[in-house]
C-alpha cells in the first residue's frame, strides 16, 4: 500500500501551522518535522510518499538533511520538494544539485505545489 | 672591470683619450723620424758638396803648383809675363780662395780644427802664390818658392778630407741607428695602438652590452609583471646607473599603484558581494513573513468560499498573525530605509526631553513576545535613570534599544537579557547583555558594518539582514555618543552605549 503522508519539514511556527491546516484541507495526511535531523528520522520510520523541506532549518538544515537522504538507500526514493525563501536562480541549481526534486519559492503559489504533490504521490501510486 | 663602474659617458671619454694619446705618440715617433732622416739627407749633402770641393782645391792647388814651377823655370830665360796672363793667374787663385771659404763654410765642430791646420798652410801657399805673379816681371825681387809649403798644403788637405769622410761616415752611422729606431718604434707603437685601440673598443662594447643587457632584463621582468625586481644599481655609474635607478623607481611606483588598486578592487569586489548578500537576505526577509501573509489570506479566503462552519477564534489568530507579519515587513522596510537614509545622508535629529526609564519599559514591553520566543528571562535594572528626563532623538534611542534587545533575544535561548539603564555625569548609559551564542573577535571587528553579520550562516540560522547593528552604530555616532562591544563565544555578549544627555 503506497503512503500518502506528506511530510511538512519547516521550523517557522507560522508557517508550519499555515501549511499543515492547507494540505489537511486539501485531504492530505500531514506529518511535522522542525529540524532536518528529525525529519530524516520520520523518513525513515513513516517513509512519507513526499517531503516537503524548508533548507533554512536548525540542527542539520534542509540542504545537508536532502543530501544525507539522498545516500541513505532506505529514503532515497522519497521525493524531496524544497520550500524555501532563497529565491535567487543559483539556489534553485543548489536545492536540485543537492538531491531535491522540485523547488518552490516562499511566499508558495499553493496549487502549484499541491499539483507538484499529487504528481509524485500519483507516480507511487 | 673597471669600465663597468663607469658611465657611459665616461667610458667614451676614456676610450677617445686614450685613441688620442696613442695617436698622437704614433705622430710624434714618426716626426722624430722623419726629422732623423731629413738631418740624413743634409748630412749627405754636405758631405758630398766638402768632398766635390776638396777635389776642386786639390785639382786648383797641383795645376797652379804645376803652373808655377813652370814659370819658375822660365824666369831664367826673362820672359815676362802678360798682364792678361797675370790677371787670369790672380782670377784663379782668387777662385781656389773661394772655395777654401766654401769649404770653410761646410766645416763643423768635428772638422773645423783640420781645416784651420790646412786654411793656415794654404792661405800661405796662395799668398806665396800671388807674390810670385807680383814680382814676376820685376827681375829685382825675389820669387823664391818653398815646395814645403805646397807639399803642407797638400798633406793638410788630405787629412781633412780624411777627417771629413770620418765624420760622416760616423754621422751615417748614428742616423741610420735613428732611422732604423724611429721605423721600428713606429711599428712597433702602430701595432700596440690598434691593438689597445681594438680592446679598448670591444671592452666598451662588451660592458656597454652588459650594463645594457641587465637593464633589457629587468625591463623584461617588469613587463612581464614581476614588479618586486630590482635592477642592481651598483653594477654600473653615471647615465646608465641613473637609467637602472629610474626604471627601479619606476617599478616600484608601478607596484604601490598596482597594490593599491588590486586593494580598492578587493574592496570594491568585497563591497559587490556584500551587497549581493544583503539583496539576497533582504529577500529572504521579506518573503518569510509574505508567505505567512499570502498563505493565511489565501486560506481565509477557501474558508469563507467553501461554505463551512466558521470558527471565529481560528480566524482571529490568523488575522492576528497575518497583522504581526505585515508589521515584521514593516520593520524590515524601515530598517532598509533608515540606512539608507544614513548612508545618503538624509538622517536628521531631532532633539526633544523624554523619560529614559519610560522609554526603556516602553521597548521592553513591546518586544516581550520575542523574549519568549527563545524561553529568555528579562533582568531589568533602570533604579539610576528613573524620574530622569534626557534631551535627545526619542525615536533614535527607542530604536537602538530595540535593534539591540531583539537582537539578544534572537542569538540567547533559555537565559537572561540584562538591560541596564542610568544617568550620570551628563551621560545616558545603556547597556544590554545576554547569555546567548557571543562572537569571536573576528566577528566583532565586522559585526557594525552594514549589510555584514557575524557570519553567513547567521541569518539562516537567526534571521536578521544585518541592518541592525549598523543603524544603532549610526544613530549613537549621530547623537554624539558611542556603542562599545565586549563578547566572547559562547558566554554572551554586551552592548553599552554612551550618549551626552543633552544636544551636542
Amino acid at each position: 500500500m503506497p503512503n500518502s503522508e506528506v511530510l511538512l519539514v519547516e521550523d517557522n511556527d507560522i508557517n508550519r501551522d499555515m501549511l499543515t491546516r492547507r494540505l489537511s484541507r486539501a485531504g492530505l495526511p500531514v506529518i511535522t518535522a522542525q529540524d532536518g535531523e528529525t525529519a530524516l528520522e520520520i523518513m525513515r520510520t513513516a517513509q512519507p510518499g513526499v517531503v516537503l523541506m524548508d533548507m533554512t532549518l536548525p540542527v542539520l538544515d534542509g540542504w545537508e538533511a536532502t543530501q544525507k537522504a539522498k545516500t541513505d538507500p532506505t529514503i532515497a526514493h522519497i521525493p524531496i520538494i524544497a520550500l524555501t525563501a532563497h529565491a535567487m536562480a543559483a539556489d534553485r541549481e543548489r536545492a536540485m544539485s543537492v538531491g531535491c526534486s522540485e523547488y518552490e519559492t516562499k511566499p508558495i503559489d499553493f496549487p502549484a505545489l499541491l499539483a507538484k504533490i499529487y504528481q509524485f504521490l500519483g507516480a507511487i501510486d | 672591470m673597471i669600465t663597468a663602474r663607469l658611465g657611459l659617458q665616461a667610458r667614451l671619454y676614456l676610450a677617445s683619450a686614450s685613441i688620442v694619446m696613442l695617436f698622437a705618440f704614433n705622430v710624434a715617433t714618426h716626426l722624430w723620424g722623419s726629422y732623423a732622416r731629413s738631418e740624413s739627407v743634409l748630412a749627405y749633402r754636405n758631405a758630398t758638396e766638402a768632398t766635390a770641393l776638396v777635389q776642386s782645391i786639390q785639382q786648383g792647388l797641383t795645376t797652379e803648383h804645376q803652373r808655377v814651377q813652370v814659370l819658375a823655370a822660365l824666369r831664367e830665360t826673362n820672359a815676362p809675363i802678360r798682364s792678361t796672363q797675370r790677371d787670369q793667374a790672380n782670377a784663379e787663385l782668387t777662385a781656389i780662395s773661394d772655395q777654401l771659404r766654401g769649404l770653410g763654410g761646410l766645416s763643423d765642430v768635428q772638422t773645423e780644427a783640420a781645416f784651420r791646420d790646412f786654411y793656415k798652410v794654404s792661405s800661405d801657399l796662395l799668398n806665396e802664390w800671388a807674390r810670385f805673379y807680383q814680382n814676376y816681371n820685376n827681375g829685382a825681387l825675389p820669387t823664391q818658392l818653398t815646395a814645403a809649403i805646397y807639399d803642407a798644403s797638400v798633406d793638410k788637405l788630405r787629412l781633412l778630407a780624411d777627417k771629413q769622410n770620418a765624420v760622416a761616415l760616423e754621422r751615417s752611422t748614428v742616423i741610420d741607428n735613428t732611422i732604423q729606431l724611429t721605423d721600428r718604434i713606429t711599428i712597433i707603437a702602430f701595432i700596440s695602438s690598434i691593438t689597445i685601440t681594438l680592446i679598448l673598443i670591444l671592452t666598451l662594447i662588451r660592458t656597454t652590452n652588459a650594463s645594457l643587457f641587465r637593464l633589457r632584463v629587468g625591463v623584461e621582468r617588469f613587463g612581464a609583471g614581476d614588479l618586486t625586481h630590482r635592477i642592481d644599481e651598483n653594477r654600473d655609474a653615471g647615465e646608465i646607473a641613473n637609467l637602472a635607478q629610474t626604471f627601479n623607481e619606476m617599478s616600484a611606483s608601478l607596484q604601490t599603484a598596482m597594490s593599491d588598486l588590486n586593494e580598492a578592487r578587493a574592496d570594491a569586489e568585497a563591497a559587490n558581494e556584500a551587497k549581493s548578500m544583503f539583496l539576497a537576505n533582504v529577500s529572504h526577509e521579506l518573503r518569510t513573513p509574505l508567505n505567512a501573509i499570502i498563505g493565511y489570506s489565501e486560506m481565509l479566503q477557501d474558508e469563507l468560499s467553501d461554505g463551512g462552519a466558521i470558527d471565529r477564534d481560528q480566524q482571529h489568530h490568523d488575522l492576528t498573525t497575518i497583522i504581526f507579519s505585515g508589521r515584521q515587513l514593516l520593520t524590515l522596510i524601515n530598517d532598509i530605509l533608515d540606512l539608507s537614509k544614513i548612508e545618503t545622508g538624509k538622517m536628521s535629529v531631532s532633539y526633544e526631553p523624554f523619560n529614559v526609564a519610560g522609554l526603556v519599559i516602553q521597548v521592553c514591553d513591546a518586544l516581550s513576545p520575542l523574549l519568549a520566543q527563545n524561553n529568555n528571562r528579562l533582568d531589568l535594572n533602570i533604579e539610576a535613570a528613573k524620574d530622569i528626563d534626557i534631551d535627545s532623538d526619542a525615536a533614535k534611542v527607542q530604536q537602538i534599544l530595540t535593534n539591540l534587545f531583539s537582537n539578544a533575544c534572537k542569538f540567547t535561548k533559555n537565559g537572561t537579557i540584562t538591560v541596564d539603564a542610568s544617568v550620570e555625569n551628563e551621560r545616558f548609559t545603556l547597556s544590554v547583555s545576554d547569555s546567548g551564542i557571543g562572537m569571536t573577535e573576528e566577528q566583532q571587528a565586522k559585526v557594525f558594518q552594514a549589510f555584514v553579520q557575524a557570519d553567513s550562516k547567521t541569518s539562516v540560522n537567526y534571521g536578521g539582514t544585518g541592518l541592525g547593528l549598523a543603524i544603532v552604530s549610526n544613530f549613537c555616532d549621530m547623537l554624539g555618543g558611542t556603542v562599545a562591544l565586549t563578547s566572547s563565544p559562547n558566554e554572551g555578549s554586551r552592548f553599552d552605549v554612551s550618549l551626552p544627555v543633552g544636544p551636542v
